[in-house]
């Protein structure tokens, strides 16, 4: 009993530690695992970090293309983002940095590298700064020599002996200094630095004769001094006004020697100075030119501070600039927008074009997005011949305010008239249709719309003839326009398509005889279903029809979802051949 | 002595003021193409019509190929131009290619709309196709000749006399020495 017993609590004992080891097992297992994938992950991650690392590193190497003195590291534009990803993505695929650097270089050219490379025009910016230092280097050590080499040139050199004898001779006599000569001509200068050795050399005879001097430094001091004043002395002989050597001489100078000195003394420094003077302001004109030509206000973030007359690049801000500076010429008065309206306006109705010009101008000075002086910039521009330009101030004008009435027209009728482009006038027109007032005014816009509706079908009749050589006969086919019931037209999104589908009248299952697909459709929209859009190669159309229309979501024909929208011909069956089978888009699915 | 020091003074100094014309005379920002007669890089996109089209397909034709968004003035100010170009090429070996870059595929749709454009058009999403093509400032256009070599290169808006003269030249296989600029703006 006992025995069995313990057998039993045996048994239970290992059991319960088998279970103990699997569960430590099992635990250990996980762990690992946690452990291998944690590790597995920490190294991808942190070979993702590097790779991110690298390619911040090479978009810091490269000029973001949209950007002033920015990297496509630092660039926070759309392009730079792009290119980094570029990077990265070339990096991942195990592109070299100079490989990379070297495919932006191939599409961009050498200017994409912050670094230009030292080659061609680059060189000189890699060499440049060395060869200036350089030069300044040499430029300085010139300059010492210079200064040392003046001191040198008063150690004692060789001279006549005979121009020492005139040095003695007439050093003792005192003269009076040359005070009409102070300062001035070389001359002049030669003929001081003369006067002062003289009185050096007498100074030094006096202290000799007072015993504060031995007789050998006298005798040195004094052969320098004579020495120095004999170099004076043959430079005084070799100077143009030999005659007036000596100071002696000065006070016998005739008349005319002294007006030569004196204009050569006013004369030389005047004319430095006036040449300065006309450089100076040469420089600072052409800088001030420059600058005021070549910076402009940024119109936005993305525009250029340089621009227009040097780079060519027109414009930032149209009206910013200029009409600012019309409006500063014309002082106070104009600084009211309603009242340049209306003076506009005015202007306009007589006639006037360069004071209505100024007017809507100093308007769009004060508001660039006021519409009704954009459009009249327009009208006046379209009157002017200046088609694109009128469309695009038409185009400001709708962009401010979609609905401006007088934009919509100007531009339904200039890309009428001008542009030739039918469809567009007629959109345009169409949009000014539906918030005009009835009236008068709205039916001749009908009217106006009906005949562009007109043009165009005539001209897409022409067109396919020339394009498909004959135009199908009428006989083969069936024409009309198709319209949307109003109360749909919210439901309308561009995004739709139309199906314009023939079934044959006498079954009323199985496939349409003929479908045509019309991408994006422009309600009123005139069509013509012929035998090129036939199914089933040849079936031909003829005999009766039934009509109807879909505009549909997806563009699948074979499908027919909730909230397509449909219309048929209310005449339905119809003969092959009819014109005028004008369809209403009516239903919802 | 006089006479040379004002040489040298203007030696020094007028070479410098020439440095600052050149660089002010310059938009830093416009880049030379390397990319004119080289052959076109390969791409394929997803056209609007949601079929795609791949580049190497066009062999054998003139391509026009034009980089353009939705809020670039300039591309508005051509976009009929191109239209208008397109009716009358597209009977001939001469494929019109549009790419949307940098836009929102509703505000690219409602262009294409807008302009009643005919011409296969695309988007290039991460702006690889851009950057193989060195673009910088739209509308870009290149003309690609048969064998897929680039022709020519236009900067900023094209005039429809432009597109035909350079499509003939492409056509022949006659290469540009350098591309021509109109009004551009910059890419964002």
């Amino acid at each position: 009993m006992r025995s069995e017993n313990q057998s039993i609590e045996d048994r239970e004992s290992r059991i319960a530690i088998l279970h103990h080891l699997s569960s430590i097992l099992k635990l250990l297992s996980a762990f690992i695992l946690l452990t291998s994938s944690l590790l597995t992950s920490s190294l991808f991650s942190a070979q993702q970090a590097d790779l991110e690392d690298q390619a911040r590193q090479i978009a810091a190497e490269l000029r973001c293309p949209v950007c002033q003195n920015l990297s496509a590291g630092d660039s926070p534009s759309e392009l730079a983002q792009q290119m980094r990803a570029l990077i990265l993505q070339q990096l991942k695929e195990g592109k070299s940095r100079d490989q990379i650097k070297a495919y932006f270089v191939s599409k961009y050219g050498d200017w994409v590298l912050l670094a230009p490379p030292a080659k061609g025009f680059g060189l000189l910016v890699w060499v440049l700064p060395y060869v200036v230092a350089a030069a300044g280097i040499v430029l300085v050590l010139l300059a010492v020599r210079r200064w040392a080499g003046r001191k040198e040139r008063r150690e004692p050199v060789a001279v006549e002996p005979s121009l020492i004898a005139q040095v003695k001779r007439e050093s003792v006599i005192e003269a009076s200094p040359p005070t009409e000569l102070e300062s001035g001509s070389p001359r002049a200068e030669l003929l001081q630095e003369q006067a002062r050795l003289y009185a050096d050399m007498r100074e030094l005879d006096f202290d000799y004769r007072a015993g504060k001097l031995s007789e050998t430094d006298y005798q040195d001091l004094r052969n320098a001094l004579e020495t120095e004043a004999a170099v004076v002395l043959k430079k005084l002989e070799l100077s143009p006004a030999r005659h007036a050597a000596a100071p002696k001489a000065s006070e016998t100078r005739s008349a005319a020697g002294k007006q030569t000195v004196a204009t050569e003394k006013a004369s030389r420094p005047g004319w430095r100075l006036v040449a300065g003077g006309a450089f100076l302001l040469l420089f600072g004109i052409t800088v001030g030119v420059l600058l005021t030509k070549s910076v402009r206000p940024r119109g936005s973030e993305q525009d250029s501070m340089t621009g227009d007359f040097l780079t060519g690049t027109g414009p930032g801000g149209i009206g910013s600039s200029s009409g600012m500076a019309g409006m500063e010429m014309k002082g106070p008065l104009s600084k009211d927008l309603p009242a340049l309206l209306t003076q506009g306006r005015a202007a306009y109705e007589k006639q006037e074009w360069p004071k209505a010009i100024d007017a809507f101008k100093n308007a769009l000075a004060l508001d660039p997005n006021q519409p009704e002086a954009h459009t009249y910039m327009g009208l006046i521009l379209a009157q002017a011949g200046h088609a694109d330009g009128a469309l695009m101030a038409f185009d400001r004008a709708l962009s401010a305010d979609p609905k401006f009435p007088l934009a919509l027209w100007g531009k339904g009728m200039l890309l009428y008239r001008a542009k030739e482009d039918l469809s567009g006038a007629r959109d345009t027109l169409q949009r000014l249709l539906q918030s005009m007032p009835p009236g008068a005014e709205k039916d001749q816009l009908q009217k106006t719309i009906a005949e562009i509706s007109e043009r165009a079908s005539r001209q897409k009749g022409d067109s396919k003839k020339a394009a498909t050589g004959a135009s199908p006969p009428l006989s083969q086919g069936i024409r009309g326009t198709i319209t949307v019931d109003p109360k749909l037209k919210s439901k309308i999104d561009g995004q739709l398509v139309l199906f314009i589908i023939a079934y044959s009248a006498g079954s009323t299952a199985g496939p349409p005889l003929a479908v045509k697909k019309i991408e994006h459709p422009v309600f009123p929209l005139t069509y013509a279903l012929g035998p090129e859009s036939v199914m089933m190669p040849g079936l031909s159309l003829s005999g009766k029809v039934r009509v109807t229309v879909r505009l549909d979501k997806d563009g699948n024909p074979m499908t027919k979802e909730a909230g397509n929208l449909a219309g048929e011909f209310k005449k339905n069956p119809v003969a092959i051949g009819s014109q005028n089978v004008d369809i209403v888009i009516d239903r919802v699915l | 002595m006089a006479w040379r020091r004002v040489l040298i003074t203007l030696a020094v100094i007028l070479p410098l003021i020439g440095i600052l014309a050149y660089g002010f005379m310059r938009d830093p920002r416009y880049i030379n193409s390397p990319l004119i007669g080289r052959p076109a890089t390969p791409f394929t996109v997803t056209l609007f019509d949601g079929n795609k089209l791949t580049l190497a397909d066009l062999r054998g034709k003139a391509v026009f190929l034009n980089f353009w968004a939705s809020w670039c003035p300039p591309c508005r100010a051509e976009a009929r131009e191109l239209e208008a170009a397109w009716q009358r090429f597209k009977d001939s070996d001469v494929v019109f290619l549009g790419i949307d870059i940098q836009d929102t595929e509703e505000d690219a749709r409602a262009f294409l709309r807008e302009f009643n454009i005919t011409y296969p058009n695309g988007r290039d999403l991460s702006g690889k196709v851009a950057v193989d093509y060195g673009v910088w400032g739209i509308p870009e256009t290149f003309f690609l000749d048969a064998q897929g070599r680039i022709t020519y290169k236009h900067v900023g808006s094209l005039g429809s006399a432009l597109i035909i003269a350079k499509l003939d030249e492409a056509r022949r296989g006659i290469v540009s020495t350098k591309e021509g600029k109109g009004a551009y703006s910059s890419v964002r």
